[in-house]
Protein backbone atom coordinates (compact mmCIF):
# COMPACT_ATOMS: atom_id res chain seq x y z
CA UNK A 1 0.00 0.00 0.00
CA UNK A 2 1.51 3.65 -0.69
CA UNK A 3 2.52 5.39 2.17
CA UNK A 4 0.38 8.15 3.53
CA UNK A 5 3.63 9.92 4.65
CA UNK A 6 7.12 10.03 2.78
CA UNK A 7 10.06 11.39 4.02
CA UNK A 8 13.42 11.40 1.79
CA UNK A 9 16.67 13.08 3.11
CA UNK A 10 14.91 15.44 5.47
CA UNK A 11 17.61 17.77 6.62
CA UNK A 12 16.81 21.03 9.13
CA UNK A 13 19.62 23.34 10.66
CA UNK A 14 19.72 25.56 13.37
CA UNK A 15 23.17 27.57 12.82
CA UNK A 16 25.77 25.32 13.08
CA UNK A 17 23.36 22.66 14.77
CA UNK A 18 21.72 20.01 12.60
CA UNK A 19 18.65 19.35 14.15
CA UNK A 20 17.26 16.31 11.86
CA UNK A 21 20.02 15.00 9.48
CA UNK A 22 19.62 13.50 6.39
CA UNK A 23 15.88 11.48 7.80
CA UNK A 24 14.15 9.28 5.71
CA UNK A 25 10.92 7.30 6.74
CA UNK A 26 7.39 6.50 5.58
CA UNK A 27 4.23 5.84 7.15
CA UNK A 28 1.64 3.75 5.64
CA UNK A 29 -2.11 4.59 6.10
CA UNK A 30 -4.33 3.13 9.36
CA UNK A 31 -1.17 2.30 11.57
CA UNK A 32 0.43 3.90 14.86
CA UNK A 33 4.07 5.12 14.71
CA UNK A 34 6.07 5.60 17.66
CA UNK A 35 9.05 8.06 17.35
CA UNK A 36 11.27 8.11 19.96
CA UNK A 37 15.38 9.23 20.98
CA UNK A 38 17.25 10.76 23.53
CA UNK A 39 16.22 14.87 24.72
CA UNK A 40 17.50 16.87 21.70
CA UNK A 41 17.38 14.20 19.29
CA UNK A 42 15.31 16.01 16.53
CA UNK A 43 12.04 14.57 17.38
CA UNK A 44 10.00 17.47 17.35
CA UNK A 45 11.71 19.63 14.61
CA UNK A 46 10.64 16.76 12.84
CA UNK A 47 7.39 17.23 14.02
CA UNK A 48 7.82 20.97 13.01
CA UNK A 49 9.13 20.19 9.62
CA UNK A 50 6.37 18.04 8.86
CA UNK A 51 3.97 20.39 9.84
CA UNK A 52 5.30 23.57 8.53
CA UNK A 53 6.51 25.03 11.64
CA UNK A 54 9.66 24.60 10.45
CA UNK A 55 11.17 24.66 7.13
CA UNK A 56 13.53 22.41 6.00
CA UNK A 57 16.88 22.96 4.17
CA UNK A 58 17.11 19.86 2.46
CA UNK A 59 14.78 17.01 1.22
CA UNK A 60 11.42 15.91 0.54
CA UNK A 61 8.30 15.64 2.82
CA UNK A 62 4.53 14.53 0.58
CA UNK A 63 1.51 13.40 1.76
CA UNK A 64 -0.84 11.53 -0.50
CA UNK A 65 1.81 11.66 -3.17
CA UNK A 66 1.99 15.46 -2.85
CA UNK A 67 5.16 17.77 -1.81
CA UNK A 68 4.23 19.76 1.60
CA UNK A 69 7.48 21.03 2.22
CA UNK A 70 7.35 24.90 1.83
CA UNK A 71 3.36 25.08 2.18
CA UNK A 72 2.70 27.44 4.81
CA UNK A 73 1.32 25.20 8.95
CA UNK A 74 -2.07 26.40 7.88
CA UNK A 75 -2.01 24.72 4.45
CA UNK A 76 -0.71 21.51 6.13
CA UNK A 77 -3.19 21.06 8.51
CA UNK A 78 -5.74 21.80 5.63
CA UNK A 79 -4.44 18.70 4.20
CA UNK A 80 -5.80 16.71 6.94
CA UNK A 81 -2.51 16.63 9.07
CA UNK A 82 -3.07 17.67 12.72
CA UNK A 83 -0.91 18.01 15.70
CA UNK A 84 -0.80 18.58 19.15
CA UNK A 85 2.78 19.88 20.69
CA UNK A 86 5.10 19.20 23.45
CA UNK A 87 4.14 21.99 25.46
CA UNK A 88 0.50 22.56 25.52
CA UNK A 89 -0.65 25.37 23.14
CA UNK A 90 -4.48 25.71 24.48
CA UNK A 91 -6.40 29.42 23.73
CA UNK A 92 -6.26 30.04 27.52
CA UNK A 93 -8.83 32.60 27.26
CA UNK A 94 -11.70 30.60 25.06
CA UNK A 95 -13.66 28.10 26.89
CA UNK A 96 -12.78 24.55 25.85
CA UNK A 97 -16.11 24.51 23.42
CA UNK A 98 -14.45 27.50 22.02
CA UNK A 99 -11.44 26.37 21.54
CA UNK A 100 -13.17 23.30 19.74
CA UNK A 101 -14.77 25.50 17.93
CA UNK A 102 -12.59 28.27 16.64
CA UNK A 103 -10.50 25.33 14.44
CA UNK A 104 -13.47 23.77 12.43
CA UNK A 105 -15.19 24.98 9.29
CA UNK A 106 -18.01 22.56 9.85
CA UNK A 107 -21.17 24.99 9.54
CA UNK A 108 -22.00 26.18 13.15
CA UNK A 109 -24.99 23.70 14.47
CA UNK A 110 -22.58 21.00 13.22
CA UNK A 111 -19.64 22.35 14.58
CA UNK A 112 -21.55 22.47 18.07
CA UNK A 113 -22.50 19.27 18.13
CA UNK A 114 -19.18 17.37 17.07
CA UNK A 115 -17.12 19.86 19.69
CA UNK A 116 -19.52 18.73 22.41
CA UNK A 117 -18.64 14.46 21.00
CA UNK A 118 -15.12 15.18 21.03
CA UNK A 119 -15.64 17.25 24.73
CA UNK A 120 -17.74 13.82 25.85
CA UNK A 121 -15.16 11.47 24.65
CA UNK A 122 -12.04 13.42 26.63
CA UNK A 123 -14.04 13.72 29.66
CA UNK A 124 -14.30 17.56 29.47
CA UNK A 125 -18.07 17.69 28.36
CA UNK A 126 -19.37 19.23 32.36
CA UNK A 127 -16.27 22.03 31.21
CA UNK A 128 -17.27 23.24 28.05
CA UNK A 129 -17.65 26.36 29.45
CA UNK A 130 -15.02 27.02 31.65
CA UNK A 131 -12.21 28.96 30.34
CA UNK A 132 -9.15 26.42 29.13
CA UNK A 133 -6.73 28.60 31.00
CA UNK A 134 -8.43 27.11 34.30
CA UNK A 135 -8.36 23.79 33.56
CA UNK A 136 -5.46 21.67 34.89
CA UNK A 137 -2.51 20.41 33.33
CA UNK A 138 -4.26 16.89 32.29
CA UNK A 139 -7.34 18.43 31.31
CA UNK A 140 -5.44 20.88 29.11
CA UNK A 141 -3.81 18.30 27.47
CA UNK A 142 -6.99 16.40 26.62
CA UNK A 143 -8.66 19.26 25.48
CA UNK A 144 -5.60 19.84 22.59
CA UNK A 145 -6.23 16.48 22.02
CA UNK A 146 -10.11 17.43 21.18
CA UNK A 147 -8.57 20.08 19.33
CA UNK A 148 -6.38 18.37 17.11
CA UNK A 149 -9.51 15.56 16.13
CA UNK A 150 -11.79 18.41 15.56
CA UNK A 151 -9.84 19.30 12.83
CA UNK A 152 -10.88 16.06 11.35
CA UNK A 153 -7.45 14.90 10.54
CA UNK A 154 -5.75 11.72 8.32
CA UNK A 155 -2.60 11.72 10.18
CA UNK A 156 -2.33 12.69 13.74
CA UNK A 157 0.98 14.09 15.23
CA UNK A 158 1.31 13.05 18.71
CA UNK A 159 3.82 15.04 20.37
CA UNK A 160 4.07 13.44 24.10
CA UNK A 161 0.62 12.78 24.25
CA UNK A 162 0.89 11.00 27.87
CA UNK A 163 3.02 13.55 29.99
CA UNK A 164 1.17 14.83 32.51
CA UNK A 165 -1.99 12.90 32.25
CA UNK A 166 -3.25 11.12 35.27
CA UNK A 167 -3.20 6.82 34.74
CA UNK A 168 -6.91 6.82 34.72
CA UNK A 169 -6.92 9.38 32.08
CA UNK A 170 -4.04 7.49 30.29
CA UNK A 171 -5.86 4.76 29.68
CA UNK A 172 -8.78 6.35 27.58
CA UNK A 173 -6.61 8.54 26.19
CA UNK A 174 -4.84 5.43 24.98
CA UNK A 175 -8.05 3.25 24.23
CA UNK A 176 -9.38 6.96 21.93
CA UNK A 177 -5.79 6.60 20.15
CA UNK A 178 -6.56 2.69 19.32
CA UNK A 179 -10.05 3.71 17.88
CA UNK A 180 -8.92 6.12 15.73
CA UNK A 181 -6.59 3.77 14.15
CA UNK A 182 -9.73 1.38 14.01
CA UNK A 183 -11.39 4.30 12.27
CA UNK A 184 -8.42 4.18 9.54
CA UNK A 185 -6.40 7.28 10.64
CA UNK A 186 -2.98 6.97 10.47
CA UNK A 187 -1.12 8.22 14.15
CA UNK A 188 2.98 9.57 14.77
CA UNK A 189 3.56 9.62 18.34
CA UNK A 190 6.72 11.44 20.06
CA UNK A 191 6.74 9.44 23.43
CA UNK A 192 8.71 9.34 26.34
CA UNK A 193 6.92 6.78 28.50
CA UNK A 194 8.67 3.70 26.76
CA UNK A 195 5.58 1.54 27.98
CA UNK A 196 3.31 3.73 26.42
CA UNK A 197 5.16 4.24 23.47
CA UNK A 198 6.18 0.02 22.87
CA UNK A 199 2.24 -0.82 23.93
CA UNK A 200 0.66 1.52 20.99
CA UNK A 201 3.09 1.23 18.28
CA UNK A 202 3.13 -1.16 15.61
CA UNK A 203 6.74 0.51 14.20
CA UNK A 204 9.01 2.72 16.24
CA UNK A 205 10.90 5.25 14.65
CA UNK A 206 14.45 6.37 16.35
CA UNK A 207 16.57 9.46 16.26
CA UNK A 208 20.06 9.94 17.66
CA UNK A 209 21.73 13.25 17.29
CA UNK A 210 18.61 13.90 14.06
CA UNK A 211 19.88 10.91 12.38
CA UNK A 212 17.67 8.07 12.24
CA UNK A 213 19.69 5.11 13.70
CA UNK A 214 16.66 1.98 13.75
CA UNK A 215 13.13 1.43 12.93
CA UNK A 216 11.28 -1.61 13.27
CA UNK A 217 8.61 -3.08 15.59
CA UNK A 218 8.65 -2.71 19.44
CA UNK A 219 10.29 -5.91 20.18
CA UNK A 220 13.18 -5.62 17.46
CA UNK A 221 13.25 -1.68 19.27
CA UNK A 222 13.72 -3.26 22.60
CA UNK A 223 16.65 -4.96 21.85
CA UNK A 224 18.47 -2.98 19.43
CA UNK A 225 22.08 -2.35 20.54
CA UNK A 226 22.17 1.02 18.72
CA UNK A 227 19.33 2.07 20.42
CA UNK A 228 20.34 0.84 23.67
CA UNK A 229 23.58 2.58 23.36
CA UNK A 230 21.67 5.80 22.43
CA UNK A 231 19.46 5.56 25.34
CA UNK A 232 22.27 4.34 28.10
CA UNK A 233 26.18 4.62 26.21
CA UNK A 234 28.43 2.53 25.73
CA UNK A 235 29.50 0.26 28.77
CA UNK B 1 -32.47 40.23 32.21
CA UNK B 2 -31.84 40.45 27.93
CA UNK B 3 -34.92 42.66 27.67
CA UNK B 4 -33.66 44.68 30.86
CA UNK B 5 -30.31 45.07 29.07
CA UNK B 6 -31.65 45.90 25.72
CA UNK B 7 -34.33 48.42 26.54
CA UNK B 8 -31.94 50.19 28.63
CA UNK B 9 -29.95 50.60 25.08
CA UNK B 10 -33.04 51.43 23.26
CA UNK B 11 -33.52 54.20 26.16
CA UNK B 12 -30.10 55.49 25.74
CA UNK B 13 -30.21 55.38 21.99
CA UNK B 14 -34.07 57.39 21.96
CA UNK B 15 -32.20 59.87 24.66
CA UNK B 16 -29.29 60.15 22.41
CA UNK B 17 -31.07 61.01 19.58
CA UNK B 18 -33.12 64.15 20.86
CA UNK B 19 -30.75 64.90 22.86
CA UNK B 20 -29.58 68.14 20.23
CA UNK B 21 -32.35 69.87 20.47
CA UNK B 22 -32.80 69.94 24.56
CA UNK B 23 -29.08 70.93 25.15
CA UNK B 24 -26.42 73.50 25.10
CA UNK B 25 -24.15 73.62 22.03
CA UNK B 26 -21.50 73.21 24.46
CA UNK B 27 -22.97 69.70 25.55
CA UNK B 28 -23.71 68.50 21.73
CA UNK B 29 -19.93 69.77 21.10
CA UNK B 30 -18.64 67.60 23.47
CA UNK B 31 -21.04 64.72 22.63
CA UNK B 32 -19.51 64.75 19.61
CA UNK B 33 -15.75 64.85 20.87
CA UNK B 34 -16.78 61.35 22.91
CA UNK B 35 -18.68 59.78 19.53
CA UNK B 36 -15.47 60.37 18.16
CA UNK B 37 -13.54 58.16 20.69
CA UNK B 38 -15.87 55.86 21.22
CA UNK B 39 -15.57 55.33 17.24
CA UNK B 40 -11.61 55.78 17.33
CA UNK B 41 -10.80 53.71 20.61
CA UNK B 42 -13.60 50.63 19.50
CA UNK B 43 -11.50 50.56 15.86
CA UNK B 44 -8.35 50.24 17.68
CA UNK B 45 -10.09 47.74 19.97
CA UNK B 46 -10.88 45.56 16.46
CA UNK B 47 -7.20 44.90 15.69
CA UNK B 48 -5.13 45.18 18.92
CA UNK B 49 -7.58 44.08 21.24
CA UNK B 50 -8.89 41.49 19.72
CA UNK B 51 -5.50 39.81 17.91
CA UNK B 52 -3.09 41.62 20.49
CA UNK B 53 -1.23 43.36 17.11
CA UNK B 54 -0.66 46.49 18.75
CA UNK B 55 -1.26 49.66 16.66
CA UNK B 56 0.97 52.98 17.64
CA UNK B 57 -0.04 54.57 14.21
CA UNK B 58 -4.02 54.42 14.05
CA UNK B 59 -4.29 58.12 13.89
CA UNK B 60 -2.85 57.67 10.57
CA UNK B 61 -6.15 56.62 9.26
CA UNK B 62 -7.31 59.16 10.86
CA UNK B 63 -5.06 61.94 9.62
CA UNK B 64 -5.84 60.20 5.97
CA UNK B 65 -9.98 60.32 6.55
CA UNK B 66 -9.48 64.15 7.75
CA UNK B 67 -7.79 64.60 4.20
CA UNK B 68 -9.73 63.01 2.10
CA UNK B 69 -12.76 64.93 3.02
CA UNK B 70 -10.90 68.30 3.28
CA UNK B 71 -9.27 68.18 -0.34
CA UNK B 72 -12.43 66.30 -1.90
CA UNK B 73 -14.89 69.39 -0.50
CA UNK B 74 -12.42 72.10 -0.92
CA UNK B 75 -10.81 71.08 -4.72
CA UNK B 76 -13.61 69.07 -5.79
CA UNK B 77 -16.29 70.64 -4.00
CA UNK B 78 -18.37 67.30 -3.02
CA UNK B 79 -20.50 67.36 0.28
CA UNK B 80 -18.87 66.80 3.01
CA UNK B 81 -20.93 63.81 4.27
CA UNK B 82 -19.97 61.14 1.17
CA UNK B 83 -16.64 62.90 1.34
CA UNK B 84 -16.51 61.59 4.64
CA UNK B 85 -17.57 58.16 3.88
CA UNK B 86 -14.82 58.33 1.43
CA UNK B 87 -12.27 58.00 4.42
CA UNK B 88 -13.80 54.13 4.70
CA UNK B 89 -11.76 53.81 1.21
CA UNK B 90 -8.52 55.52 1.41
CA UNK B 91 -7.81 54.51 5.23
CA UNK B 92 -8.66 51.22 4.37
CA UNK B 93 -6.37 51.24 1.54
CA UNK B 94 -3.66 52.50 3.08
CA UNK B 95 -3.67 50.05 5.62
CA UNK B 96 -3.97 47.32 3.32
CA UNK B 97 -0.51 48.81 1.79
CA UNK B 98 0.99 48.87 5.39
CA UNK B 99 -0.36 45.88 7.18
CA UNK B 100 0.33 43.52 3.72
CA UNK B 101 3.85 43.62 4.96
CA UNK B 102 3.96 45.15 8.44
CA UNK B 103 1.32 42.53 9.83
CA UNK B 104 3.61 39.93 9.71
CA UNK B 105 6.32 41.13 11.75
CA UNK B 106 5.64 40.32 15.76
CA UNK B 107 5.12 42.19 18.41
CA UNK B 108 7.06 45.21 18.75
CA UNK B 109 8.40 45.63 15.25
CA UNK B 110 4.56 45.99 14.55
CA UNK B 111 4.43 48.31 16.80
CA UNK B 112 7.38 50.45 16.19
CA UNK B 113 6.07 50.36 12.12
CA UNK B 114 2.93 51.89 12.40
CA UNK B 115 4.61 54.44 14.02
CA UNK B 116 6.33 54.90 11.31
CA UNK B 117 3.39 55.17 9.52
CA UNK B 118 2.18 57.94 11.36
CA UNK B 119 5.30 59.80 10.88
CA UNK B 120 5.94 59.46 6.97
CA UNK B 121 2.17 60.13 6.53
CA UNK B 122 2.77 63.84 8.72
CA UNK B 123 5.88 64.58 6.33
CA UNK B 124 4.25 63.86 3.25
CA UNK B 125 1.45 65.91 3.61
CA UNK B 126 3.61 68.69 4.54
CA UNK B 127 6.02 68.07 1.29
CA UNK B 128 3.45 68.04 -1.29
CA UNK B 129 2.35 71.45 -0.40
CA UNK B 130 0.11 72.31 -3.93
CA UNK B 131 -2.42 69.12 -3.13
CA UNK B 132 -2.50 69.64 1.12
CA UNK B 133 -2.02 72.84 1.59
CA UNK B 134 1.45 72.03 3.52
CA UNK B 135 2.38 73.26 6.96
CA UNK B 136 -0.60 75.75 6.74
CA UNK B 137 -3.08 72.89 5.91
CA UNK B 138 -6.70 73.11 4.54
CA UNK B 139 -9.32 75.13 5.42
CA UNK B 140 -12.93 74.23 5.03
CA UNK B 141 -16.57 75.97 5.45
CA UNK B 142 -17.31 76.90 8.95
CA UNK B 143 -20.62 74.66 9.54
CA UNK B 144 -23.36 76.70 10.10
CA UNK B 145 -24.76 73.35 12.48
CA UNK B 146 -24.00 70.96 14.83
CA UNK B 147 -26.59 68.23 14.76
CA UNK B 148 -25.74 67.02 11.52
CA UNK B 149 -22.51 65.92 12.35
CA UNK B 150 -23.61 64.95 15.76
CA UNK B 151 -25.79 62.17 14.40
CA UNK B 152 -23.02 61.70 12.09
CA UNK B 153 -20.87 60.82 14.26
CA UNK B 154 -23.16 59.05 17.00
CA UNK B 155 -23.57 56.95 13.76
CA UNK B 156 -19.96 55.61 13.43
CA UNK B 157 -19.74 55.60 17.23
CA UNK B 158 -22.33 53.37 17.04
CA UNK B 159 -21.65 51.47 13.83
CA UNK B 160 -18.22 50.48 15.68
CA UNK B 161 -19.55 48.98 18.20
CA UNK B 162 -22.49 46.83 16.49
CA UNK B 163 -19.49 45.65 13.88
CA UNK B 164 -17.33 44.94 17.25
CA UNK B 165 -20.34 42.87 18.47
CA UNK B 166 -21.40 40.94 15.52
CA UNK B 167 -17.55 40.44 15.06
CA UNK B 168 -16.93 38.95 19.01
CA UNK B 169 -19.95 36.37 18.73
CA UNK B 170 -18.52 34.67 14.94
CA UNK B 171 -15.91 32.43 14.48
CA UNK B 172 -14.38 35.12 12.66
CA UNK B 173 -13.78 36.88 16.08
CA UNK B 174 -13.36 33.58 17.74
CA UNK B 175 -10.19 33.11 15.72
CA UNK B 176 -8.51 36.49 15.85
CA UNK B 177 -8.68 35.95 19.72
CA UNK B 178 -6.83 32.69 19.15
CA UNK B 179 -4.59 34.56 17.16
CA UNK B 180 -3.71 36.78 20.31
CA UNK B 181 -3.82 33.77 22.48
CA UNK B 182 -0.94 31.64 20.38
CA UNK B 183 -0.71 33.27 17.07
CA UNK B 184 1.56 30.41 16.27
CA UNK B 185 -0.73 26.99 17.77
CA UNK B 186 -3.71 29.06 15.61
CA UNK B 187 -1.36 28.52 12.44
CA UNK B 188 -0.96 25.10 13.57
CA UNK B 189 -4.80 24.34 13.45
CA UNK B 190 -5.20 25.64 9.82
CA UNK B 191 -6.44 29.53 10.57
CA UNK B 192 -4.87 31.47 8.16
CA UNK B 193 -3.69 34.16 10.63
CA UNK B 194 -1.93 36.03 8.11
CA UNK B 195 -5.28 36.63 6.03
CA UNK B 196 -7.62 37.16 9.14
CA UNK B 197 -5.22 39.50 10.62
CA UNK B 198 -5.63 41.75 7.60
CA UNK B 199 -9.43 41.76 7.38
CA UNK B 200 -9.43 42.71 10.99
CA UNK B 201 -6.40 45.82 10.47
CA UNK B 202 -9.07 46.70 6.81
CA UNK B 203 -12.24 46.86 9.54
CA UNK B 204 -10.00 48.55 12.03
CA UNK B 205 -9.01 51.60 9.97
CA UNK B 206 -12.25 52.10 7.88
CA UNK B 207 -14.15 54.32 10.93
CA UNK B 208 -10.88 56.21 11.60
CA UNK B 209 -10.72 57.21 8.14
CA UNK B 210 -15.01 58.15 8.35
CA UNK B 211 -14.43 59.84 11.93
CA UNK B 212 -11.51 61.52 10.46
CA UNK B 213 -13.07 63.24 7.72
CA UNK B 214 -16.37 64.29 10.24
CA UNK B 215 -13.94 65.81 12.05
CA UNK B 216 -12.16 67.57 9.31
CA UNK B 217 -15.82 69.13 8.58
CA UNK B 218 -16.50 69.74 12.16
CA UNK B 219 -13.25 71.66 13.02
CA UNK B 220 -13.47 73.28 9.43
CA UNK B 221 -9.67 73.62 9.48
CA UNK B 222 -7.08 70.69 9.55
CA UNK B 223 -3.20 70.85 9.27
CA UNK B 224 -0.25 68.29 9.67
CA UNK B 225 0.57 68.60 13.20
CA UNK B 226 -3.04 68.86 14.35
CA UNK B 227 -4.42 66.15 12.22
CA UNK B 228 -1.38 63.65 13.25
CA UNK B 229 -0.54 63.68 16.51
CA UNK B 230 0.60 60.61 18.20
CA UNK B 231 -1.54 61.60 21.70
CA UNK B 232 -4.46 60.66 19.39
CA UNK B 233 -3.15 56.91 19.39
CA UNK B 234 -2.11 57.06 22.41
CA UNK B 235 -5.26 58.19 23.97
CA UNK B 236 -7.63 55.61 21.93
CA UNK B 237 -4.90 52.88 23.24
CA UNK B 238 -5.76 54.11 26.73
CA UNK B 239 -9.11 54.32 26.57
CA UNK B 240 -9.71 51.07 25.22
CA UNK B 241 -7.61 49.44 28.21
CA UNK B 242 -9.24 51.39 30.83
CA UNK B 243 -13.07 50.10 29.57
CA UNK B 244 -11.53 46.44 28.61
CA UNK B 245 -9.83 45.39 25.63
CA UNK B 246 -11.61 42.82 23.42
CA UNK B 247 -14.66 43.45 24.74
CA UNK B 248 -17.74 45.38 23.14
CA UNK B 249 -18.51 47.92 25.05
CA UNK B 250 -14.94 48.20 26.75
CA UNK B 251 -13.64 51.01 24.52
CA UNK B 252 -16.70 52.71 24.25
CA UNK B 253 -16.76 53.31 28.38
CA UNK B 254 -13.35 53.84 28.38
CA UNK B 255 -13.73 56.22 26.18
CA UNK B 256 -17.23 58.10 28.01
CA UNK B 257 -14.90 58.06 31.33
CA UNK B 258 -11.93 59.43 30.11
CA UNK B 259 -13.86 62.34 27.62
CA UNK B 260 -15.41 63.09 31.17
CA UNK B 261 -12.22 63.12 32.90
CA UNK B 262 -9.87 64.74 30.88
CA UNK B 263 -12.68 67.43 30.49
CA UNK B 264 -13.04 68.23 34.15
CA UNK B 265 -9.23 67.46 34.94
CA UNK B 266 -8.19 70.49 32.04
CA UNK B 267 -10.47 72.97 33.17
CA UNK B 268 -9.14 72.51 37.09
CA UNK B 269 -5.50 72.09 35.74
CA UNK B 270 -5.21 73.98 33.06
CA UNK B 271 -0.75 73.06 33.25
CA UNK B 272 -0.27 70.07 34.49
CA UNK B 273 -3.42 68.28 32.92
CA UNK B 274 -1.22 65.84 30.58
CA UNK B 275 0.82 65.25 33.94
CA UNK B 276 -2.11 63.94 35.55
CA UNK B 277 -3.68 61.70 32.20
CA UNK B 278 -0.22 60.60 31.65
CA UNK B 279 -0.49 59.02 35.60
CA UNK B 280 -3.48 57.40 34.82
CA UNK B 281 -1.77 55.47 31.58
CA UNK B 282 0.59 54.14 34.44
CA UNK B 283 -2.09 53.60 36.87
CA UNK B 284 -4.25 51.59 34.59
CA UNK B 285 -1.15 49.32 33.20
CA UNK B 286 0.31 48.56 36.46
CA UNK B 287 -3.25 47.70 38.81
CA UNK B 288 -5.97 46.84 35.61
CA UNK B 289 -4.48 45.66 32.82
CA UNK B 290 -7.59 44.10 31.63
CA UNK B 291 -9.67 47.29 32.13
CA UNK B 292 -13.14 47.88 33.96
CA UNK B 293 -15.30 44.90 32.02
CA UNK B 294 -12.26 42.89 31.72
CA UNK B 295 -12.31 42.36 35.49
CA UNK B 296 -15.94 42.39 36.14
CA UNK B 297 -16.14 40.26 32.96
CA UNK B 298 -13.60 37.91 35.12
CA UNK B 299 -14.82 37.82 38.31
CA UNK B 300 -18.43 37.63 37.93
CA UNK B 301 -17.94 35.79 34.55
CA UNK B 302 -19.70 37.64 32.63
CA UNK B 303 -19.75 37.00 29.26
CA UNK B 304 -17.76 37.78 26.15
CA UNK B 305 -20.72 39.73 24.37
CA UNK B 306 -20.43 42.93 27.36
Amino acid sequence: MENILELRDVTKRFGGVTAVNRCSLGLAPGKIYGLIGPNGSGKTTLFNCITGLEACEEGQIRFRGERIDGLKPHQVTRRRIGRTFQVIRIFPELTALENLLVVTWLPFDGAQRRARELLELVTLDRLQDEYAGNLSYGQQKLLEFARVLMTDPDLVLLDEPAAGVNRTLLNELLQTIRNLRAQGKTIFIVEHDMKVIMDLSEKIFVLNYGEKIAEGPPEMIRTDERVIEAYFGRS
Amino acid sequence: MKWLAWGTVLLVLAVLAIMPFFVSNYIVSFAIQIFMWIALAGSWNLISGLTGYVSFGHVAFFGTGAYTTAILVSKAEWHWLPASLMGSVTAPLLAFIIGYPCLRLKGPYFAIAMLGLNEVLRALVSYFEDFTGGGNGISLPPIAELPPVYYAMGGAALGVVVLTYRIITSRFGLRLISIREDELAAEAMGIDTARLKLYAFLLSAAFPGIVGGFFAWYSSHIEPIGTFPLLTTITMIIMCLFGGKGTVFGPALGAFLLSIFQEMVWARFLFIHQAIFGALIVAVVLLMPKGILGVLQERYRLPRTI
